[in-house]
């Protein structure tokens, strides 16, 4: 065999490598790279008594006091762009960006407010719901919106039966088109809390001609009828929304944004300080908080959060099964280490499940137990049987990197909190996010840590789900106490206020008697930014909204 | 054996390791706890909605039939959808993340390569004294070095300290080039952009650096052994007796012969790249395979996960092949 | 066959040079960390589990390597982490051992096709990326002490198995084995009393080699969050969970764990060097 020979095979053989890489390629990523329709030409339609603060047409340069484009850093990822199948924090921020619903929140309150209708109507008890939607509504591209397209993206929503179908699923019972731009939605039974409801990003209304009507669209960027569109999407890596001109509202004051995905809080956190973003958003860790709040040129705002953590007791699993030893574990729990020791006093200790700021709220588990109370949780142990040569044998399990790098941590100081009491005998296990929600699912586990986002604002969603009997079985949590879900359901139908008020108020109070979940924190909220953004604010749906934000010009 | 029958040879050689690997991953994965479908699904999913989820992804299937189908479906270079999130086609995904990691390895493998022949040529030239007995030290000590640890040094030092380097990333968004490759500095020099290159090149610069230190004491040893051999021959003395100064003998003609040895460690060599580019990427949040791997197991995204390591496995034995034939090319005499 | 000598062995260290001296060297690291580990109670000041002290706390008289990022001592957290860490070392090693060394004494000796088709097995599984298939092994079994060790065994079966396959293959047909079955030995007896003996000195060394590089897989699996459960005290679950804190100047939590994890590496390689070569110089008939 000559060299010769073999330096041909040696020279095909790569140049065959080269080809069938390139082939394969790289060059064929999913960027969908929308082109900017004409901005130039569009007029903006605006509704009386809303003054724009600037136009959006590239013809008139107003003085330059706002920058064009505000960069914000996220740790966060993008599930699916389909309102059917999103049912995940960032999504829906993304959402509520691009897209708007019958109703949405007052920026700053919990207070709602109309979205996309002019009017509606509420009839029979609550059970009916007539939407007049705006005329001047418009999709990304122009399209007009009409009632029959909002019809169309409720009804996709139930038919293809995603993870937030229940939105729909669980209140709707039929939707129908009474003329162009009325909708009437007819409800299963009155709802009181059903215009918070109509506020989800599940009740958007989406292109029929750009989203399949029975597929799940994931990498969708047709966009909805809100301030921004979507113009460019690299999964994981880049979002850049630009002004939509087709909005009726209020033009963003900055019409570029563009979101950029890293994958871990320390790189967030540097390159905010670098200059590579403006505004770095979740999730940073407690210790860069902590930093950044000493830096000059940073800004660091705090608000408070919805978003809850919890331990959950199996209560079919012995000797969770037994209320006393579930009232021990919830009394000795030391709540102010965790925050304290974990999250450097970045989360609120929680104690109850509704959280602070909502209405409704007591510190049911606080007055009944007091915290960290030793003393207590040693009196309720021996009562169940326990003692220092007979101890209480838990299995606590928590899942490593879902919730956080802490949550390790976390695990750590509840058991070492109940060791405290000399009676108890903590074993800590893991698992992580896949097998702890089988097994979870599966009624397996004796003793959980979880967490909760709201899926809508409303004291409902903190205890309904958790509480009543058959919704909790996503917990694998049998718990079942009839004259709780009275309570609840009672509750849930009723359009007077204050009586909910005092049914939420028992409700909490039953909670902390029966203790089958112990809340342990609450998050509160924080956002880093230079010193030269303005506009960011913080409310409980915890959902930034990109369109009030701006940064001064010449930075 | 004639150059075809060992080419032919080697590439059939390749399909029983890579089925091997591949039954193995898959009979670990479909018998343990968890499946895309629970890792995905919102928390409040019904059971009958994730029992039509996992029928949708063929879930259901008794144990064997989804081993044949995938097998199926492989033999026609069908990698099969992603199961989770987008279900975009596995080799996309795949192709998404590779050429990060393939950037990595080449820088790795460039640095490793350098600072092995600068080390073992300085041990060979003064063999048998202090500087011999240090590089030989040396080659432990750089292997020891538990690469999460130094990148994390490096990035103080570098990144925070002395705000030289970014800390993370492959390129600040919006400066990436043009898509032809998928190697960002390769891509840059093409269309031939500037500031995309340099940027790149700063985002590369540390990773490669702490993958590339600890695997050169590999290189060092062998360069050294070899350097020694070849010094030692009839034929440099010849050069020396003809009054040739010492540096052109060196690298005229020694190094020469002294890379061959490089060679037959490359194949193997990769295997460790590939290995320690994981905690490499991990450190530096450099988006490539290794992450991109770890997290898809998290998620039990099983057709991803097999045609990830499928992938990993072709790659690997073609790399080595070809390995192989260059140093039967440059050594006649282990031609066989 | 030769029986072990510790006095020549001690003069060889010497004439060693070098060589021997790295083995030394390598030897007492190792031998501190094995101190650490089985002694643990007696040198740790603290309980490692406990919190006792403020997070992430600097080195001080009260606690000389600091706290961690809950307030728990990080020195008696090393102290008690070289335990895990050598347990579970040991634990894989042993089983990768078990596994490897009968299959590469069989299939080295006795050939054909069987050996054939194991030795495809090896080389598949050995020219794999090894802590790419450890993840994908421990992520599967999840975390735990001994589902580590599997999945640490699983990836270094061939390393032995082809080592010892490579020494039966060419002692096989050596003069002596020759002679043995010419005199009417069986075949377990060549293998108990001619092959192995002379194979054990190799394994020694791969051995030490081994373990340095299992340390820096386990570290990987931990620092991935695949090995151990918190809040066992291990060297690169505790790296890994100071990360966060690092790049803030707080440096102890990371580089304590993080230098001993290099040491007991460099401990073993020095080991495993300074015996291979002067093993080397050694033919065992």
């Amino acid at each position: 065999m000559s060299g010769k020979d073999w330096g041909i095979a040696i020279v095909l053989l790569i140049v065959g490598l080269l080809i069938g890489y390139l082939a394969v390629g790289p060059g064929k990523t999913v960027t969908t790279t929308v082109t900017q329709t004409s901005v130039k030409t569009v007029t903006v339609t605006q509704t009386a008594g809303a003054p724009p603060p600037k136009t959006t047409t590239t013809q008139t340069t107003p003085p330059k006091k706002y920058a064009d484009t505000i960069v914000i850093g996220v740790t966060d990822k993008v599930s699916d762009l389909d309102p059917a199948n999103a049912y995940d924090f960032y999504t829906w921020e993304v959402f509520n960006n691009i897209g708007e619903g019958p109703f949405k929140y007052k920026p700053g309150t919990t207070e709602l407010i109309k979205g996309i209708i002019e009017d509606y109507e509420v009839k029979e008890g609550g059970k009916v719901y007539i939407l007049k939607l705006r005329k001047d509504l418009k999709f990304a591209d122009g399209t007009p919106c009409t009632a029959k397209d909002l019809k169309w993206s409720i009804d996709r929503v139930a038919r293809i039966e995603g993870d937030p179908a229940w939105f729909v699923l669980d209140f709707v019972n039929k939707t129908e088109v009474i003329d162009d731009y009325t909708l009437k939605i007819v409800l299963n039974q009155p709802v009181a809390f059903y215009p918070a409801v109509l506020a989800v990003p599940t009740y958007f209304p989406i292109p029929p001609d750009k989203y399949p009507a029975d597929e799940i669209s994931s990498d969708n960027t047709a966009g909805s009828v809100g301030p921004y569109k979507i113009t460019k999407w690299v999964r994981d890596q880049v979002l850049i929304l630009e002004a939509n001109p087709y909005y009726y509202g209020e033009k963003p004051k900055t019409p570029k944004v563009i979101v950029k995905f890293y994958k871990d809080a320390t790189t967030l956190r540097l390159a905010l300080e670098s200059g590579e973003i403006d505004i770095a958003w979740r999730t940073l860790n407690p210790t860069d908080i902590k930093d950044l709040m000493k830096k000059p040129d940073i800004q660091v705002i705090e608000g408070k959060g919805s978003f809850i953590r919890y331990i959950v007791f199996n209560t079919k699993i012995k000797p969770f099964d037994n209320k006393k030893v579930r009232q021990a574990l919830a009394a000795a729990l030391d709540r102010k280490a965790i925050a304290e020791r974990v999250f450097l006093g970045t989360v609120d200790p929680l104690y109850s499940l509704v959280p602070m700021g909502m209405w409704s709220h007591i510190d049911a588990f606080k007055e009944k137990y007091g915290e960290a109370n030793i003393e207590l949780a040693k009196k309720l142990l021996k009562e169940a049987g326990y003692s220092e040569s007979n101890k209480l044998k838990v299995e606590l399990w928590y899942t490593p990197s879902h919730y956080g790098d802490t949550e390790a941590d976390v695990a750590a100081l509840i058991k070492e909190a109940w060791e405290k009491t000399g009676m108890v005998e903590v074993t800590v296990k893991s698992a992580e996010w896949s097998t702890y929600l089988e097994l979870t699912r599966k009624g397996q586990l004796p003793v959980t840590l979880y967490g909760w986002y709201p899926d809508y604002i409303d004291p409902d969603n903190y205890l309904f789900p958790f509480l009543h009997t058959g919704s909790n079985r996503w917990l694998g949590e049998p718990y079942s106490n009839p004259d709780l879900d009275k309570i609840l359901e009672k509750a849930q139908v009723s359009l007077d206020q204050k009586e909910r008020e005092q049914l939420y108020k028992q409700a909490q109070q039953i909670l902390a008697e029966d203790a089958p979940i112990v809340p342990i924190f609450q998050g509160k909220l924080y956002v880093a930014a230079k010193k030269n953004v303005h506009g960011i604010v913080l409310d409980p749906i915890m959902l930034l909204r990109y369109y009030l934000i701006y940064k001064e010009a010449g930075s | 054996m004639s150059l075809r029958a060992y080419v032919i040879t080697r590439i059939l050689m390749t399909i029983p390791m890579i089925l091997i690997l591949l039954t193995l991953v898959f009979l670990v994965m479909r018998v343990l706890p968890g499946n895309p479908v629970i890792a995905i699904v919102g928390m409040k999913a019904s059971p009958e909605y994730i029992k039509k989820l996992e029928h949708q992804l063929g879930l259901d299937k008794p144990l064997w039939q989804q081993y044949l189908d995938y097998l199926g479906n492989l033999l026609k270079g069908d990698l099969g959808r992603s199961m989770i999130w987008g279900k975009r086609p596995v080799i996309q995904e795949i192709m998404d993340h590779f050429p990060a990691t393939l950037e990595l390895t080449i820088g790795g493998f460039l640095v490793s390569v350098l600072l092995g022949l600068a080390t073992g040529m300085v041990a060979g030239i003064r063999s048998g004294g202090k500087v011999d007995a240090s590089m030989r030290i040396y080659s432990i000590v750089v292997y020891s070095l538990f690469i999460p640890l130094l990148g994390m040094m490096l990035q103080l030092v570098f990144g925070v300290w002395l705000h030289l380097l970014p800390v993370g990333g492959r390129i600040d968004p919006g400066m990436e080039p043009p898509p032809i490759t998928g190697l960002y500095v390769l891509d840059s020099i093409i269309s031939l952009k500037m500031d995309s290159l340099l940027n790149s090149l700063a985002h590369l610069a540390l990773p490669s650096f702490t993958l590339g230190l600890v695997l050169s004491g590999i290189y060092t040893r062998l360069v050294r052994s070899s350097l020694i051999e070849v010094l030692g021959q009839d034929f440099i003395r010849a050069c020396k007796a003809r009054g040739l100064p010492g540096r052109a003998i060196l690298f005229k003609h020694a190094l020469k012969n002294a890379l061959i040895p490089i060679l037959t460690m490359m194949g193997l060599q990769f295997a460790l790249l590939l290995a320690g580019a994981v905690l490499t990427e991990t450190t530096f949040s450099w988006p490539g395979m290794g992450t991109f791997l770890v997290e898809r197991i998290t998620y039990r995204d099983f057709t991803t996960i097999q045609g990830s390591i499928v992938f990993y496995a072709l790659f690997v034995a073609l790399v080595s092949l070809v390995v192989d034939l260059v140093y039967a090319y440059v050594d006649p005499r282990i031609r066989y | 066959m030769r029986t072990f000598n510790f006095s020549r062995f001690l003069s060889s260290v010497r004439d060693a040079g070098l060589d021997g001296y790295m083995m030394v060297v390598g030897l007492i690291i190792v031998l501190v960390v094995l101190v650490m580990a089985v002694f643990a109670e007696f040198i740790a000041p603290y309980d490692p589990i406990k919190t006792v002290g403020m997070p992430v706390t600097p080195p001080s008289p009260e606690f000389p390597w600091g706290t961690d990022t809950i307030g728990r001592d990080v020195f008696s957290r090393v102290v008690y982490g070289s335990r895990t860490i050598m347990i579970v070392i040991l634990m894989s090693t042993a089983l990768s051992m078990a596994v490897g060394i009968p299959l590469g004494l069989i299939s080295g000796y006795v050939g054909g096709p069987l050996d054939r088709v194991l030795s495809l097995v090896m080389d598949s599984i050995y020219a794999f990326p090894g802590l790419i298939l450890a993840i994908a092994v421990a992520a599967m079994l999840g975390p735990g002490i001994y589902n580590t060790s599997i999945s640490l065994a699983v990836v270094y079966i061939p390393t032995y198995f082809r080592m010892v396959r490579g020494q039966v293959l060419s002692l096989r047909e050596q003069l002596f084995v020759e002679a043995a079955r010419a005199l009417g030995a069986t075949d377990w007896r060549i293998l108990r009393k001619y092959i192995f003996p002379n194979v054990f000195f190799i394994i020694a060394v791969v051995f030490s080699l081994n373990v340095a590089d299992a340390i820096l897989t386990e570290a990987g699996l931990s620092f991935l969050g695949l090995s151990v459960p918190a809040p066992t005290p291990d060297w690169g679950f505790d790296l890994k969970n100071g990360q966060r804190y690092f790049l803030s100047g707080k440096w102890w939590p990371v580089v304590f764990p993080g230098t001993m994890i290099i040491l007991l590496a460099l401990g073993f390689g020095l080991l495993g060097e300074g015996l291979n070569r002067m093993l080397g110089q050694k033919e065992v008939r």
